[in-house]
């Protein structure tokens, strides 16, 4: 990778983690094909779009969180999976 | 029978007698700022500072002689005409065959591509801004026309599968089945009978590419210098120095006007015609 | 979209002439969504939009990969930084000038949807049909979209100027209230809401004339037919077709002018004061002017995440409701 995309060791490590996860969600859309229904978001979702509203709302949760409490960021990383969590799973 | 219903749809259509007084009305508002500055750039600077008046008292082309014999103007004018023209076709063909298959084909992911795609579009210029200068001086495309043109494909790309797929969809499938059945593979189908039929599409979106890379300033600035230089940048730069030069500046303004106006005066009828098609 | 369906039907319900010559042929857009549940699968696909994922990785998202890293550090040269990890979001998040800006943003993206959308509208309601003004008045209204950004900011710094321009000059002798852009904030704000109004309000304009010339006569003469008020066409027949390029014509305005840029810097600089600092001018001195790269990817990523929210929601909004 080119220096001036100056990379550390944690963000390698995010988008790694996130190229692994749209791999995983392709292997999987090959096996089972996703199907769309309606859940506490009351709008159609297949698990590809949960996947993207968990994730931006996880985003949501860690950008609020730091904007007004000092309390550790391993918490409010701990509540944003859990809301990217409940999203994929009912939303 | 014919005749007599496109009477009635016409006395439908005709329901608010001021509706055109109105437009009018508008149009004409629409064009005020722009006459005045059209008016200041044919006065002596002088006059523009001198005493408010409403007509010209004296009328004079030295602004615009200024502009012509002066190369930093006249070339950063080009420049913008160069990058912007290469950024429409580079747009145009990567967008085409992109947006067939997003009419055509379901396949992996493709809702969530297009979503992506048009995010791109909505991104603001000003996230892009540093990352930007890093990529083009090590790429040496910093200060090139190419460089500029490649950087508006940020949002012209998107816009262009956007603006095409809406056309393509209004295409009914049936005429590739056809062309299949006939013996035409899908390059010679796509060349012979697909592309002459959204001749009015491509022109559309041809003139979007061209408006929305032509008005952009902060990207263009960015990444150039001298050589590839866009005119709005020029026009900026001239402004923070000693003094601002009206006439001058009208004189530029005005010029900046005129491709567009010409642009849009060829594909007016695409635009009536094709807006009516697709989804833009 | 799917409402276009339910209006082709109610309207030949509604109207016995739209059965007898319209007949469906009239129609050669389909409700979208029912096609694409018949659309073949074919993963080959892929290969026609590579080209784009390829330009679109390089001019989007190779950037915005780079624009975290920066975000998580604080760099003085490629080989001289620090990682400091969320440091930079958590004073971008608690800077007041930052939370102003947003804020103001936020209002003026809320006050050009409020003027833009229905008067875009009504213009082309009004707009002619037929004939050879067609193409004048699509070339008037076209006009001002074809203008590089900062020139509209030019035309407007030098039109409202109160010495040397005829709208601030008109303001400050003929109807004499005190109006000074580069001095007021107020007056510097309604500048550039008018200037952005002239400037967008076409696009608006454009994108609903369209649709509307899409409707085929019989409707209209349908709704002629029933002696409907000319209220009652708009909202029965005309509206409903409009949903479709109103959901683009939303969603493109908002985003511009949630980033809007050009034509304020242009005008008032961003002042007086911080009156007209809108989110991206703030940046762009972040970036540019201070070459601040930890605070400005903080900044452009935050930024960059309500965009995409809120592309989310008007397009999930506005292309689903009624599914």
């Amino acid at each position: 990778m080119p220096d001036w995309m100056v990379w550390t060791p944690p963000t390698a490590l995010v988008f790694t983690g996130l190229a692994l996860l749209l791999c995983v969600m392709a292997v999987w859309a090959r096996f089972s094909p996703p199907v769309a229904r309606r859940g506490f978001l009351r709008i159609e979702t297949d698990r590809g779009d949960r996947l993207y509203i968990g994730l931006i709302s996880a985003a949501v949760v860690l950008a609020g969180w730091i904007a007004v409490t000092d309390l550790s960021m391993w918490l409010a990383l701990a509540c944003a999976l859990l809301v990217a969590v409940v999203i994929g799973i009912w939303g | 029978m014919a005749g007599g219903q496109v009477a009635t749809a016409r006395r439908a259509r005709r329901q608010l007698p001021w509706a055109r007084t109105v437009f009018w009305l508008y149009a004409a508002t629409l064009m005020l700022p722009l006459l005045w500055m059209f008016g200041m750039s044919i006065r002596p600077n002088e006059d523009i500072l001198g005493s408010f008046s409403l007509i010209p008292q004296r009328a004079t082309l030295d602004n615009y002689q200024t502009f012509f014999t002066d190369p930093a103007w006249y070339s950063s004018y080009l420049n913008s005409i160069i990058y912007t023209s290469m950024n429409a076709v580079m747009s145009l063909i990567v967008a085409i065959p992109a947006a067939y298959a997003f009419s055509r084909f379901r396949f992996a992911g493709d809702k969530h591509l297009f979503f992506w795609l048009l995010t791109n579009r909505m991104a603001p210029p000003a996230v892009f801004l540093l990352p930007f200068f890093q990529i083009y001086q090590s790429v040496g495309l910093f200060d090139t026309h190419l460089g500029v043109a490649i950087a508006h494909m940020l949002f012209n790309v998107p816009l262009a599968v956007w603006i095409l797929e809406g056309f393509m969809s209004g295409i009914p499938r049936e005429i590739d089945e056809t062309a299949a059945i006939d013996g035409y593979s899908l390059p010679r189908f796509f060349i012979k009978i697909f592309l002459p039929m959204i001749r009015s599409a491509i022109g559309v979106t041809a003139f979007f590419c061209f408006m929305f890379s032509w008005v952009e300033l902060l990207i263009a600035r960015t990444i150039t210098s001298v050589n590839a230089k866009p005119i709005a940048a020029t026009m900026t730069r001239t402004v923070s120095a000693a003094g601002v030069d009206w006439g001058l500046l009208a004189a530029a303004g005005v010029l900046t006007i005129i491709p567009g106006a010409v642009v849009i005066w060829f594909v007016r009828n695409y635009v009536a015609k094709g807006f009516a098609l697709g989804r833009v | 979209m799917t409402d276009q369906t339910t209006a082709v039907t109610g309207g030949r319900a509604h109207g016995r002439a739209g059965g007898q010559a319209g007949g469906g042929a009239a129609e050669p857009r389909d409700e979208p969504d029912r096609r694409a549940d018949a659309k073949p699968r074919n993963n080959r696909a892929w290969l026609l939009v590579l080209p784009v994922v390829v330009s679109v990785t390089f001019t989007a998202l190779i950037p915005l990969m780079t624009v975290v890293n920066y975000s998580v550090q604080d760099i003085f040269s490629p080989n001289d930084r620090i990682f400091v990890g969320l440091e930079w979001f958590r004073a971008v998040t608690r800077d007041p000038e930052i939370r102003a800006a947003f804020l103001r943003t936020l209002l003026f993206s809320a006050q050009v949807l409020l003027v833009e959308i229905p008067l875009g509208v009504a213009i082309a309601v009004a707009m002619p049909r037929r004939g050879f003004w067609v193409s004048v008045a699509l070339v008037v209204v076209a006009l001002p979209l074809l203008i590089p950004w900062n020139v509209v900011g030019t035309i407007w710094q030098i039109f409202a100027r109160a010495d040397i321009g005829l709208g601030g000059w008109t303001i400050n002798h003929v109807l004499g209230i005190d109006f000074n852009y580069t001095l007021d904030s107020t007056d510097a704000w309604l500048t550039v809401l008018i200037m952005d109004v002239w400037h967008w309000t076409p696009l608006v304009a454009l994108l609903a004339y369209a649709a509307l010339r899409s409707i085929p006569d019989p409707y209209f003469q349908a709704a002629q037919i029933d002696g409907a008020s000319a209220w009652a066409t708009f909202r029965r027949i005309q509206l409903p077709r409009l949903r479709g390029v109103l959901t683009i014509a939303i969603l493109l305005r908002f985003m511009d002018s949630f980033m809007i840029y050009t034509e304020p810097f242009v005008v008032t600089g961003g002042g007086p004061g911080n009156a007209t600092s809108f989110l991206s001018v703030l940046l762009s001195k972040i970036a540019v002017g201070q070459f601040d790269l930890g605070p400005a990817g903080a900044f452009s990523l935050l930024y960059f995440l309500i965009v995409q929210i809120v592309s989310y929601v008007f397009f999930t909004v506005l292309t689903r409701t009624g599914r």
